[in-house]
């Protein structure tokens, strides 16, 4: 059920490591946003979406994952074009677009567990101030992908459950037992956590 | 391996869960039997020091379960009743292999015991399956799968059938018989402890009998009619 | 962080995600329909308290930033920390932060049953919605370029719906209080 968003592939982004990625995003983003000419941002955007494109994704697909985004930035570059101008619109536009792409095509481009890699590399120097340890962050990541489906199935029980006593399925009659007992369920799985001499090395 | 409990005794707010208790265990297939609240769950998790007692000791191969709390908790694993409350990856390979992880093994070799861990139980087909997707008793396989690929001497099953239909309780009858390890075995499931060595029945946080199984399985009935 | 902490906050993190892949409630006088994930921040705080919440909350961001499609409508990876919106997403954070913060201060589980309500309530619009906003309003705006004003403006709209939100978390806090209580009391 939850598989993660990157694609399979063998394109030069594909081939970079993730901490390069991130740097590079990130000083994309930086100058994005100190520069406003058109002449930049324009040729920007077309990078970006090329990149995105270049890593093997298809357009229908790069759309699908970026249409709620890219409508946010429609949205703010509408109202640019109507309570500025419509140069100003089309800066905002190419800026936060050109963003957006650039950050799809890191995330086609990087597999779970590489990034998962990297956050453990990230935290080792911090472990040493007793902040949090790099094993704890993937045992959480891990339960969580875990338990979803369970506790989807068990809120449609719920679901069911009200419906075969004609109760209306409501937010707050459903949600309530769904977080209660999943929440109960933590007692046995630490303790199966805890035999297992999972957090004491 | 030698278990040995010495005036252990566990309390809780206001509670006796276990009396003073002095046992010494060594058998290869030992069976735990009693009444809800009887003791034989604390009794159990004494041995991997889940719980502590209150007072006593409990010392597993020589280890003190509270002093040397680590090594001795290395030196068993546990079982527990929900199947789906074990298994902490979404992916069965994952969850066997993470047991090792922790204990700073090679890549390979992690993978290799996995394998062999899961050809051992003859789940190999189901390596890269997600946990949700097995049936109760495939993942109480993979959870004692789980458990053992780090090496214990000793399994400890509470109640390892409890939730599991007749089909699944067979299969893990039958995987709990061919284990070489020492395993003991709290049940309500009378003939997953049939052939065992020795047989301990708790009543109301003591030990009422300690026979051979079918002595002491008559001396439960007894207790269980009253 | 005890190994029971880390399984509740994993567990919550998993109810926020689920919550986002159940069906947009629609309450009839409001024509958009809300989704249920961001009531999930409000009853982080609130159920599990400060750190647990905040910790739930944060692990989520994490899953959508390594891109598991995890958010409402299968969105995920990097390209949800990249859009205009992302303020409100960062601001969950310190909101379910706050959220615990004024649940632990303010509810005792032997106080009146309105006094919990009300101490629920003021927790799940401070931190679920004052803060969240504090965070993504001018994020939004810094986005915005020069048309800041109106687009902070506009994002009120979501207002409404929040604040139906805020009451939905009201009740559900002070139920699951009555039947499992975690919330930590903070003096």
């Amino acid at each position: 059920m939850l598989n993660g968003l990157d694609i399979e592939g063998d394109s030069p982004l594909h081939r970079m490591p993730v901490r390069g990625k991130l740097v590079l995003l990130f000083a994309a983003a930086v100058m994005l946003f100190v520069v406003s000419g058109l002449y930049v941002l324009v040729p920007a955007l077309v990078l970006s979406a090329g990149l995105l494109l270049s890593t093997g994704i298809g357009a229908g697909q790069a759309f699908r994952r970026t249409r709620f985004v890219l409508f946010t930035v429609l949205l703010v570059a509408a109202a640019n074009y109507v309570f500025v101008s419509p140069h100003e619109a089309a800066v905002v536009l190419c800026r936060l677009a050109a963003l957006v792409l650039l950050a799809a095509a890191v995330t086609a481009t990087t597999g779970i567990s590489a990034f998962m890699d990297e956050i453990a590399r990230l935290l080792t120097p911090l472990e040493r101030y007793g902040f949090v340890r790099a094993a704890d962050v993937s045992l959480a990541v891990g339960l969580v992908i875990r338990f979803v489906p369970e506790i989807l199935a068990r809120y449609r029980d719920i679901a069911e459950a009200h419906r075969a006593r004609g109760l209306p399925v409501r937010p707050l009659t459903t949600l309530v037992p769904l977080i209660i007992l999943t929440l109960k369920d933590a007692d046995t799985i630490a303790m199966a956590i805890d035999a297992r001499g999972f957090r004491r090395h | 391996m030698d278990i040995v409990f010495t005036a252990a005794t566990v309390r809780y707010a206001g509670r006796v869960a276990l009396h003073p208790l002095d046992l010494a265990l060594s058998e290869r297939r030992i069976g735990i039997v009693g009444l809800n609240g009887s003791g034989k769950t604390t009794m159990a998790r004494l041995i991997n020091g889940l719980v502590k007692p209150t007072e006593g000791t409990v010392r597993v191969d020589g280890l003190d379960t509270v002093a040397d709390e680590k090594t001795a908790r290395g030196k068993t694993g546990f079982i527990f009743q929900n199947p789906q409350h074990q298994m902490i990856l979404p992916i069965l390979a994952e969850d066997i292999a993470f047991g090792l992880k922790n204990r700073g093994l090679a890549k390979a070799e992690i993978a290799e015991r996995t394998e062999a861990i899961l050809a051992r139980f003859d789940i190999s087909h189901l390596a890269r399956r997600r946990v949700h997707e097995l049936s109760g008793g495939e993942t109480q396989l993979a959870a004692i799968a789980s458990v053992l690929v780090t090496g214990p001497d000793l399994l400890i099953l509470d109640e390892p059938t409890n939730q599991l239909d007749l089909k699944n309780r067979a299969l893990i009858e039958r995987t709990v018989a061919s284990l070489p390890e020492q395993v003991i075995v709290i049940t309500h499931d009378l003939a997953l402890i049939d052939g065992f060595d020795r047989v301990l029945v708790f009543h109301e946080g003591r030990l009422a009998a300690d026979d051979t199984p079918a002595e002491a399985i008559g001396a439960y009935r007894k207790i269980a009619a009253c | 962080m005890s190994t029971r902490d880390i399984v509740l906050v994993a567990l919550f993190a998993a109810i926020i995600v689920v919550l986002g892949l159940l069906p947009p409630i629609t309450l009839g006088f409001i024509p958009v329909p809300i989704t249920a994930q961001t009531l999930g921040v409000m009853l982080a705080g609130c159920i599990l308290g400060a750190k647990r919440g905040a910790a739930a909350v944060l692990l989520v961001l994490l899953l959508v930033a390594i891109g598991l499609p995890v958010l409402s409508g299968g969105r995920g990876g990097l390209a949800v920390f990249a859009g205009p919106g992302a303020g409100y997403l960062v601001g969950f954070v310190p909101g379910a932060y706050v959220c615990g913060l004024i649940a632990e201060r303010l509810v005792r589980e032997d106080q009146a049953e309105l006094s919990q309500f009300l101490s629920f309530l003021a927790a799940a619009v401070v931190g679920g919605i004052a803060v969240v906003y504090l965070f993504g309003i001018p994020w939004l705006a810094y986005m915005s370029g020069k048309a800041f004003f109106e687009t902070a403006a506009a994002s009120l709209v979501f207002l409404p719906g929040d604040l139906i939100k805020a009451f939905v978390a009201m009740l559900a806090g002070r139920a699951v209080l009555a039947g499992y209580p975690l919330l930590p009391q903070r003096a």
